[in-house]
């Protein structure tokens, strides 16, 4: 089945590249919505149905943490799997999004890392 | 004091060859002897930061090697356009700055890292001749190069990068 995925990121040019990495994972992604903030993200899966969000940490607006914060508030969003990919390296931060829930990939990033990442939160065995 | 700016120096390039090779695939050679880039040519992205210490760090870069860093972070043959180039020059001083810090102060600090922004010409000379710089890194890139300078805020002629420690 197509994975429907939103990617929030202030830098037009990081979303590209996460996207094009997606693409190279050799999953079936579906769908893709981008977004340039938490604000925006927040607004996005309010008009979509995705199955997984990448987030930066680090937006103007609202940041990464605050939009993961609001969608698992939201029974609607609450149960979506998250995937960090930011610069982030503060263990107290790292700690907080592990108990959100959220997985975390350091920027930055090979499409390996990627792939390898979203086969464990889609819980994908190797040949699906 | 001068061994931790040294070593501030010897992480700034160890993280902007690292970022530079793994983000837009270029590779870097460091140069230390050279004087300072010629900024007038150059586009320079400056992100400001708080936490254990605060400051900023410039990067600037070769005007004609904005395309090439843009095309190769996007994966693209096309021309690149100048919104995607200072986009792409900007996420890069993102990511050497986020790693930056943790490297010098440890991971047990937080810090937070304000949006990159592309500097206009006028301010650049404001900063640059305002204070002296903590760190600063000298690049070659493959047809220009590239300089890093870190400012610390609150620091006098003794710029220090060790921890806070209390009044006694
Ligand atoms: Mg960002």
């Amino acid at each position: 089945m197509a994975i429907n995925i939103l990617i929030v990121d202030d830098s037009a040019v990081m979303r590209a590249m996460i996207l094009k990495s997606l693409r190279m994972t050799g999953l079936d992604i579906g769908e893709t919505y981008q977004a340039g903030n938490g604000q925006e993200g927040l607004e996005a899966l309010n008009d979509n149905w995705v199955d997984m969000v990448i987030v930066d940490i680090n937006m103007p607006v609202m940041n990464g943490e605050e939009m993961i914060g609001q969608m698992r508030e939201n029974p609607a969003t609450a149960d979506i799997p998250i995937v960090v990919i930011s610069t982030e390296g503060s263990e107290a931060r790292l700690e907080r999004l592990r108990e959100k829930g959220a997985a975390f990939i350091h920027k930055p990033f090979t499409p390996e890392t990627i792939r390898d990442t979203m086969r464990t939160m889609l819980h994908l065995e190797e040949n699906d | 004091m001068t061994d931790q700016i040294a070593e501030a120096k010897e992480t700034i390039y160890q993280v902007a060859e690292d970022v530079l090779e793994k983000l837009a695939f270029l590779f870097s050679f460091r140069e230390e002897e050279r004087g300072p880039m010629d900024y007038g040519s150059a586009v320079v992205a400056s992100v400001s930061f708080t936490g254990q210490f605060k400051g900023r760090l410039l990067m600037a870069v070769s005007s004609e090697m904005l395309p090439e860093l843009a095309a190769n972070m996007l994966g693209i043959e096309e021309e690149t356009s100048p919104e995607e180039q200072r986009d792409a020059l900007k996420e890069l001083i993102n990511v050497i700055c986020g790693n930056l810090l943790p490297e010098i102060a440890g991971r047990k600090q937080l810090f937070n890292v304000n949006t990159p922004r592309i500097l206009p010409s006028g301010e650049i000379e404001a900063i640059i001749s305002d204070k002296n710089p903590a760190a600063t890194a000298k690049l070659a890139l493959e047809e220009g190069q590239c300089d890093l300078i870190l400012y610390l805020d609150d620091a006098g002629p003794g710029v220090s990068l060790e921890p806070e420690t209390p009044e006694p």
